[in-house]
C-alpha cells in the first residue's frame, strides 16, 4: 500500500477589481455613512482553466449591492455564469483604520466558520453547495487618500487529525478510457448547462459498464446506497500537479461529517480552453477520521485561512488616487 | 496634435450619440457589424470558446442598444508566458501576418496622431459616456510600486501582530513558496503575466474593439511599458494605447479601432477570393485571429470552424 502523507491544499488567492472599491466608496459615501453593519457580498470563481495558472475569488462591482435597499432584488445582479461561480461572503468594512487594525480576526474567522459549519449540519450545503466556500473580507476605505486597506480569509475548518492522502494522480490515468470519455462529457454537459454550470461541487457515479453521470450533492444519500463508485468533485481553482484548491478542504469536513465517509476520493475538475482537461483534473483518495468531537452538536470546529500577502500574514493596501481622487482628475484633465 | 485628437474624440462622441446604431448588415462591403451582429457573434463565441462570457459590467455605465446581461464579452485570468518582443522574428517567420500585409507599411496601423506625440500624452481618449466620472484622465498607467503602496508604508500594521492567530501553522496548508510555479523555476515565475482581455462594441467605428488589463505573478497591475511589451512591436503605442473602457473601472490599454473595419474587409474579401463564403457569426473568430497578430503572446481562446487558407494553418 503507498505510504500516506499529509494533504495539503492550496490556498485561494483574491483578486479585486477596481470597480468593487469605487461601488464601495459610493455605497459608503451615500448609504451607509458611519454605519459598520457588516455587508453581504458576493465572489466569483470557475475552475482553473489554463494548466499554467490558478483561477481566483474575484471581487467584480456586482459583487456589492448598487444600493443597500435593493440587496433584496440584487439575487438578479449576482446570478452567476460558468466562469464566474458566486460565493456568499461578508464584508466587515470599517471607519477608521486604528478600527482595522483592532478587529478580532480570530473571532471573526470562527464565525464564518461557524456558519459554514452549520449549514453543514443542517443540510443547507446540500441544496446551496457554494456556502462551503464562504469567505470574509475586512477592509478600510480611506477615502481622503482613495487607498483601500483589505484583507481576505478563506475559512477552512481544520480536521483532527489532518486527511491523509494515499493517492492522488491526473484524472486521465486514474480512469480507464471509456470511463473518461464518459466522464468528460458528463462534465461538459454540466458546465455547459445554465442550471448547472455555476454549482461548484457535485457527485461523479460510475457504473460497472463504465458510464459516468454527475449529480447534485443532495443525492448522496440515494448514490451511496446504490452502490455503484462515487468520487466527489469540485471545481478546482488550483493548477499545481501535485496539489488540490482549497474548496476541497470544507468538502471533506461535509463529506465525512455528514455523508460518515472516512475514505473519500474526489476529483480536483480543471479544463482546458473551457473543456473538462482530464490529465489536468486530479483524482485523490483522503483517508480521514472523525474525531469523537465532531459528533458533539455542540462543536465547532478550528479554522484557518487568513490570505497571505507574499510569505506573510499581512493585510494589502490598494491606492487608487489617480483614478478616484477628483482633484487629481481635474487637475489631469486640465 | 493632442487638441486635435481631443476635438476627435468629442466628435466621436457627439457622433456617438446622435447616430442611431447601424442596423442594416454592411459586414461583406465594408467589414463592419451591426448591434444585432456584434450580439449574434457573442453568442457564438461564447458557445464555441466557453472561457468567453458575456458580462452585464456597471448598471450605470450601460449602453443602451446593447441588451443589459450582453454589454461586453470577456476572458479572465489569460496566461502570458512569453514577451511579444522575444518571439517577433520566430513569429514574422511563421507568416503570421500575411493576411494583414498592406501596400503601404503603416497599413491599419496608423491612427490619428503621430506615434511620438501620442506616447507623450497617450491617454487622449476619453470614451464617450454621459457619465461624469467618464472624464477621467489619467496620464499613465500606474506602476507597480505606486499603485499598490510601498510594503513598508509605516500605516501597513506590522505581520507580528498578526502572527499569533493562526495559531501554529496548519500542517494542511500549503506553503505559499509552492504555489506560484510547479517547478521552483524562477524564471518561469516572473515570466508568467496574465492578462484579462475583453472586447466591447464600438459604436463609432461599427467594429468590435479589445481592451487588456495585464498583472503580474503577484496580481499587482502592469504599467504601461509593461504591457508593451507584450504587443507586437509594430503596434506598441501606435494602435495600442492607454484608453477608459466604457463598462470597467481600472486601467486599460485599447486596440485602436479606426482601422480594424478595414482590414476585416481585407479579411473577407481574401476569403471569398478563395470560395470561402465568410459567415457573420463567425466574425470574432477572424477578429479574434486578427487581434493575435497584434498580442501574439496572450493566449486567448479562439478556434476556427473553417481553415483560413494560409499555408501555415
Amino acid at each position: 500500500m503507498a505510504e500516506s502523507t499529509v494533504l495539503q491544499f492550496s490556498p485561494f488567492q483574491s483578486h479585486v477589481e477596481e470597480g468593487f472599491w469605487k461601488r464601495l466608496s459610493s455605497l459608503k459615501l451615500n448609504t451607509l455613512g458611519l454605519d459598520e453593519t457588516p455587508v453581504k457580498i458576493t465572489g466569483f470563481y470557475g475552475p482553473c482553466s489554463h494548466a499554467q495558472v490558478s483561477s481566483h475569488l474575484y471581487l467584480l462591482d456586482e459583487s456589492l449591492p448598487a444600493n443597500l435597499a435593493e440587496e433584496s432584488s440584487s439575487s438578479e445582479m449576482v446570478l452567476g455564469n460558468r466562469n464566474r461561480c458566486p460565493i456568499p461572503g461578508t464584508l466587515y468594512n470599517t471607519n477608521t483604520l486604528e478600527s482595522f487594525r483592532g478587529l478580532d480576526k480570530q473571532s471573526l474567522i470562527r464565525k464564518e466558520a461557524k456558519k459554514i459549519w452549520e449549514e453543514i449540519c443542517s443540510g443547507r450545503v446540500e441544496a446551496a453547495c457554494a456556502v462551503l466556500s464562504r469567505f470574509l473580507v475586512i477592509s478600510y476605505a480611506d477615502l481622503k487618500k482613495w487607498t483601500f486597506h483589505y484583507w481576505f480569509a478563506f475559512p477552512a475548518l481544520v480536521l483532527n487529525p489532518s486527511a491523509l492522502v494515499s493517492k492522488l494522480q491526473p484524472a486521465s490515468e486514474w480512469f480507464n478510457l471509456e470511463e473518461g470519455k464518459s466522464l468528460s462529457e458528463a462534465c461538459n454537459e454540466w458546465r455547459k448547462s445554465s442550471l448547472t454550470a455555476a454549482v461548484p461541487f457535485f457527485l461523479v457515479i460510475i457504473t460497472a459498464d463504465s458510464h459516468v453521470t454527475l449529480r447534485p450533492l443532495k443525492d448522496w444519500e440515494t448514490c451511496q446506497r446504490d452502490g455503484h463508485k462515487l468520487l466527489f468533485g469540485f471545481y478546482d481553482p488550483c493548477h499545481l500537479p501535485s496539489n488540490p484548491g482549497w474548496p476541497l478542504r470544507n468538502f471533506l469536513a461535509f463529506i465525512c461529517s455528514r455523508c460518515k465517509i472516512e475514505k473519500i476520493q474526489f476529483l480536483c475538475y480543471r479544463e482546458r480552453h473551457g473543456l473538462a482537461d482530464l490529465t489536468h483534473s486530479l483524482v485523490g483518495e483522503a483517508l480521514v477520521s472523525i474525531s469523537q468531537e465532531w459528533k458533539n452538536p455542540q462543536f465547532i470546529p478550528e479554522a484557518v485561512g487568513w490570505e497571505r500577502n507574499g510569505s506573510k500574514l499581512a493585510p494589502r493596501r490598494i491606492d487608487l488616487a489617480t483614478s478616484m481622487d477628483p482633484i487629481r482628475l481635474a487637475m489631469s484633465a486640465a | 496634435m493632442v487638441l486635435s485628437q481631443k476635438l476627435h474624440e468629442v466628435y466621436k462622441g457627439a457622433m456617438e450619440r446622435f447616430t442611431p446604431p447601424r442596423t442594416v448588415s454592411a459586414f461583406k462591403e465594408k467589414g463592419v457589424l451591426s448591434v444585432d451582429e456584434f450580439v449574434l457573434a457573442g453568442d457564438n463565441l461564447v458557445a464555441k470558446c466557453p472561457t468567453w462570457s458575456w458580462e452585464a459590467g456597471d448598471s450605470s455605465k450601460r449602453k443602451p442598444f446593447l441588451p443589459a446581461n450582453k454589454q461586453f464579452l470577456i476572458t479572465r485570468n489569460v496566461p502570458c508566458l512569453r514577451r511579444a518582443s522575444a518571439i517577433e522574428e520566430e513569429y514574422e517567420a511563421a507568416g503570421g501576418e500575411v493576411l494583414l500585409d498592406n501596400d503601404d507599411d503603416d497599413g491599419w496601423l496608423a491612427t490619428h496622431g503621430k506615434p511620438k506625440e501620442k506616447e507623450a500624452k497617450a491617454d487622449e481618449e476619453i470614451l464617450p459616456s454621459l457619465d461624469a466620472l467618464e472624464i477621467s484622465n489619467r496620464k499613465t498607467i500606474q506602476s507597480i510600486s505606486s499603485h499598490f503602496g510601498g510594503e513598508e508604508e509605516e500605516d501597513i500594521p506590522d505581520m507580528a501582530e498578526y502572527e499569533d492567530f493562526e495559531g501554529v501553522t496548519d500542517p494542511a496548508t500549503l506553503p505559499t513558496t509552492y504555489m506560484v510555479a510547479c517547478e521552483p523555476d524562477e524564471d518561469a515565475i516572473l515570466r508568467t503575466r496574465t492578462y484579462d482581455v475583453s472586447i466591447t462594441y464600438d459604436k463609432y467605428y461599427q467594429t468590435p474593439r479589445v481592451w487588456l488589463t495585464g498583472y503580474d505573478e503577484s496580481r499587482r497591475v502592469l504599467d504601461l511599458k509593461s504591457v508593451m511589451d507584450d504587443v507586437s512591436q509594430d503596434h506598441a503605442r501606435k494602435t495600442v494605447t492607454p484608453g477608459n473602457h466604457p463598462h470597467m473601472s481600472g486601467d486599460h490599454v485599447t486596440v485602436h479601432p479606426c482601422q480594424h473595419a478595414a482590414v476585416m474587409k481585407k479579411i473577407i474579401d481574401v476569403l471569398m477570393s478563395r470560395g470561402v463564403e465568410p459567415e457573420v457569426d463567425k466574425y470574432l473568430f477572424l477578429f479574434l485571429k486578427f487581434m493575435a497578430s497584434v498580442i501574439p503572446t496572450i493566449e486567448y481562446d479562439y478556434t476556427m470552424d473553417f481553415d483560413l487558407g494560409t499555408s501555415n494553418h
